[in-house]
């Protein structure tokens, strides 16, 4: 029993990251009702910058995160205006498509920085670990855990207790509506897009000081994890990108526990096929949706 | 024709198919983020046919396409109805998952005092077909062109055909296809299949002209390439994802300009070029106006063009 | 008359399609000035033009003399002009209050604003009844006066209205009407797009008939009713809805 419940407290650590991740692409997805595909690339500039700094000069790590985070939503401006603002809506596929160009671009200069595989990381925390009873927990988990859940929070507040927050909103709803109301649609999801990226770089920072070490596979590995979490909690809702984070790491924990590693991602895919197809709008479906961040009618963010 | 270009010529064809099996299901209207895994299964199968059990090519390559088109069917039954990022999402999940399963597949067999088959994360090597049987590379390129030209040609048929009208009417709008009695599951599963069939195909051509598959191959970024491919070259007709692979591995990856900075370059023009032409180079509108230029004189717009008029207005 | 909305030579087109081919009127201050036409005339595409959601390609839209042309949806809100557009447009998963908050978005007076919402439910005690409950669940009456009341939230000086009788029972558009008139009273300028020429001859005071994308009529609600081609296309055989 102890290591089963040792290996579900594993994965509840992990899954905080997930969970982080997921958090800004929900609120990507959830506004514009677009794929960013660069989201994980853009997190990645952040933190190439943040780590050429410490390779560099050995900074303090707060001055890394803060460098890490604001390369993250410098790079996500970038997408934003290159990719989404001038592709009118309904050009789905072409601004997906458009940032995933601008992901070979945003990882091509990251390894134009940084060449090798894998560089150092600072770490919150000296990475020891802490003993709770007979579990073992690592405090920089616990971070991104207390992180997540501040954040999540903080977003909720932003989006029902603020003006900005009730903008973004009312584009969710109807956009047209939003702007002949006086809401400026543009300004708006470029802020949105911006905080998301920003959330990102968090994420990015967190989980690469946990690791202590930062590799060229970051990009991809940000974007899968942040969309797979999204996807299986709920689309666009930040309950939703909180429970699919959390229920992936759990998942893969213990799947790794019983398997091994390649079968730890064949899980996770599998869990996310059957869930798909079973129940398409995630774990905490389409209600949760609406509740959080609306969804309109069709689904129609493919083609056209 | 030095080797070199060969090779590059002959890549670009091979690649192409996947482009086409992703701009199949793009024209229903659904984005699919894995039919590189029909390629992966194409590719396995007939390597298994020829280099294991010593069947001729041909039959390789069939059984690449019918597996392809078999395990297209058995995933757009439960995946069809789903729509947009579902759907996507969950083509990226069986793609991923095929692509793991292939790095735990060991099959292998002893054959000239050597294992040969598909070892796991090592992958398949000696797929020697060709060489085995003297076929010069530049043969093989007429064949990879010979079969690339008859689906093209498949494709143009299908395209004027009532399926193809449909599936351009699906891709519009499913709802409104349906009310106009488009039976839209049969259609797309039929899309899918077809889509897989390419795909297979493709993969078996590829095995043979690398001679040596790697699960790695076949991960995501071969899938969201191969769509970017039809949205590049464009989506009006068959030749646009073709467009987009010469453009890619073509001009760029084969040329040694902007060594280093080939993706940034790249990615900025795709990007720049999607704003300009959010349907790719060739698309729907260019099509329309070139073959009304080919045939010199107006003509009322056939079927085709008046399920598009939406974009025209 | 001085002038509150001066519209000269407006082109505004869909691609090649040009839905305003050069369309000029005028929306006197302190009147209510109403827009008939048949489907497809352009009245619409004018009231989105005026209102920035689409670009004309060609000439000038003045309010009080400054040029709207160019300018941003939000932009023109902030200069006092909107639209209750048509269909209503409600956000339908937000509260009627958040609607109307919303319609304040560019006021920095919350105090005042907090105010006007008190007003708009004193006006509208229906909205006041369901303030918490979804936009998306009210009658189409309902939702027709929280449109209004979210388009007054932004205190404009010019009130654009596009077929706010459109879909709506025939009781419930006398009562919108009652509002249109009571609003004008207390000194909102307002230009309304109306097919139902009988109720629009009870509260207008200047008309303009639109056909496919030109002005083809102007004048005062006698002219109108006595103009023949307007009384066998708008007011002969055609029953009143009200």
């Amino acid at each position: 029993m102890i290591p089963f419940i040792q290996t579900t407290l594993d994965g509840l650590m992990v899954g905080s990251s997930y969970g982080l991740l997921a958090l800004g692409f929900a609120l990507i997805f959830g506004v514009m009702r677009r794929l960013n595909l660069s989201y994980g690339p853009s997190i990645m500039i952040g933190a190439y910058l943040g780590t050429l700094l410490y390779i560099k000069f050995g900074p303090p790590t707060y001055v890394v995160a803060i460098v890490a985070v604001a390369g993250s939503v410098m790079a996500g401006i970038y997408v934003e205006r290159l990719c989404f603002a001038p592709l009118g809506v309904g050009a789905g596929v072409a601004s997906m498509v458009s940032s995933f160009a601008i992901w070979m671009q945003l990882e091509q200069a990251s390894l134009l920085m940084l060449p090798r595989h894998s560089y150092p990381f600072p770490s919150l925390t000296g990475g020891e670990l802490w003993s709770l009873g007979p579990f073992v927990v690592r405090p920089d988990y616990l971070i991104m855990l207390a992180a997540m859940l501040a954040m999540s929070a903080a977003l909720t507040l932003l989006l029902y207790r603020t003006r900005f927050g009730l903008g973004l909103r009312a584009i969710v709803e109807n956009s047209l509506a939003a702007s002949l109301s006086g809401i400026d649609v543009e300004r708006t999801m470029l802020k949105a897009f911006a905080l998301a990226s920003a959330i990102g770089g968090v994420a990015g920072f967190l989980v690469l000081s946990a690791n202590q070490q930062v590799t060229a596979m970051l990009g991809m590995w940000a974007t899968l994890k942040g969309l797979i979490a999204m996807m299986i909690g709920g689309l666009g809702s930040i309950p939703g990108a909180i429970v699919g984070g959390l229920a992936l790491g759990v998942i893969e924990a213990h799947s790794q526990n019983l398997f091994g590693p390649q079968v730890r991602d064949l899980a996770a895919y599998a869990v996310l096929f059957v869930l798909l197809v079973l129940r398409p709008g995630g774990i905490l479906g389409t209600t949760a949706v609406r509740r959080g961040m609306g969804q309109r009618g069709g689904d129609r963010w493919t083609t056209t | 024709m030095d080797d070199h270009l060969i090779g590059i010529v002959s890549n670009i064809g091979v690649i192409s198919f996947v482009a086409l099996s992703a701009y199949l299901l793009l024209l229903t209207g659904e984005i699919s983020f894995g039919q590189q895994a029909f390629f992966a299964i194409g590719a396995y199968t007939s390597g298994i046919v020829t280099a294991m059990w010593q069947l001729p090519f041909a039959l390789g390559l069939g059984a690449g396409a019918a597996t392809g088109a078999a395990a297209a069917l058995l995933v757009g039954l439960p995946t069809l109805r789903l729509h947009g990022l579902q759907f996507a999402i969950a083509t990226l999940a069986f793609a991923e998952a095929v692509r793991i399963l292939f790095e735990l597949f060991r099959y292998q067999i002893v054959r000239d005092g050597e294992l040969v088959g598909p070892n796991g994360i090592e992958g398949f090597r000696n797929i020697r077909y060709i060489f085995e049987n003297d076929v010069s590379a530049t043969e093989f390129m007429l064949i990879i062109y010979g079969l690339l030209g008859a689906t093209l040609f498949g494709l143009f048929l299908l395209e004027r055909s009532r399926l193809g009208t449909a599936f351009r009417m699906i891709g519009e709008d499913d709802l409104l296809a349906a009310t106009q009695g488009v039976a839209v599951v049969p259609v797309k599963l039929t899309a899918a299949c077809l889509a897989g069939t390419i795909a297979g195909l493709g993969g078996g051509l590829y095995a043979h002209l690398t001679t040596y598959v790697e699960p790695a191959i076949f991960d995501v970024m071969l899938g969201v390439h191969s769509l970017a491919y039809g949205l590049i070259g464009g989506l009006g007709t068959a030749f646009g994802p073709l467009l987009g692979v010469v453009i890619d591995i073509g001009l760029l990856e084969s040329t040694r300009w902007f060594a280093g900075y080939r993706m940034i370059v790249f990615g900025g023009l795709v990007a720049v070029l999607l704003i300009v032409r959010p349907r790719g180079l060739l698309d729907e509108q260019l099509v329309h106006r070139i073959r009304r230029a080919v045939r010199r004189r107006p003509r009322p717009s056939p079927a085709n063009d008046t399920v598009l008029g939406k974009e025209l207005s | 008359m001085e002038a509150m909305l001066e519209i000269a030579d407006v082109v505004t087109a869909y691609g090649k399609i040009e839905a305003l081919k050069g369309v000029s009127l005028s929306a006197a201050k302190g009147r209510i000035t109403c827009l008939l036409g048949p489907n497809g005339a352009g009245k619409t595409t004018l009231m989105m033009s005026i209102a920035g959601a689409l670009k004309p390609r060609q000439g000038s839209i003045r309010l009080e003399g400054s040029e709207l042309v160019g300018l941003s949806p939000a932009r023109i809100v902030g200069n006092g002009v909107a639209l209750v557009p048509e269909n209503r447009l409600v956000f339908p998963q937000m509260s009627v209050r958040e609607n109307l908050l919303a319609g304040a978005y560019q006021r920095n007076d919350s105090g005042e604003v907090t105010a006007d919402i008190e007003r708009m439910y004193a006006r509208f005690p229906r909205l006041k009844e369901r303030r918490e409950q979804l936009a998306g669940t009210l009658s189409g009456g309902e939702q027709q006066m929280l449109a209004v009341a979210r388009a007054l939230m932004s205190r404009p000086r010019l009130l654009l209205m596009d077929e706010p009788s459109l879909g709506l029972a025939p009781i419930v558009v006398k009562e919108i009407f009652g509002i249109i008139a009571e609003l004008n009273r207390e000194g909102v300028t307002i230009f309304l797009v109306e097919q139902n020429a009988h109720l629009a001859l009870q509260v207008a005071h200047h008309f303009y008939l639109m056909e496919q994308g030109r002005v083809t009529f102007s004048g005062n609600p006698g002219e109108l009713a006595e103009d023949e081609v307007i009384k066998r296309a708008y007011l002969g055989t055609r029953r009143s809805a009200g």
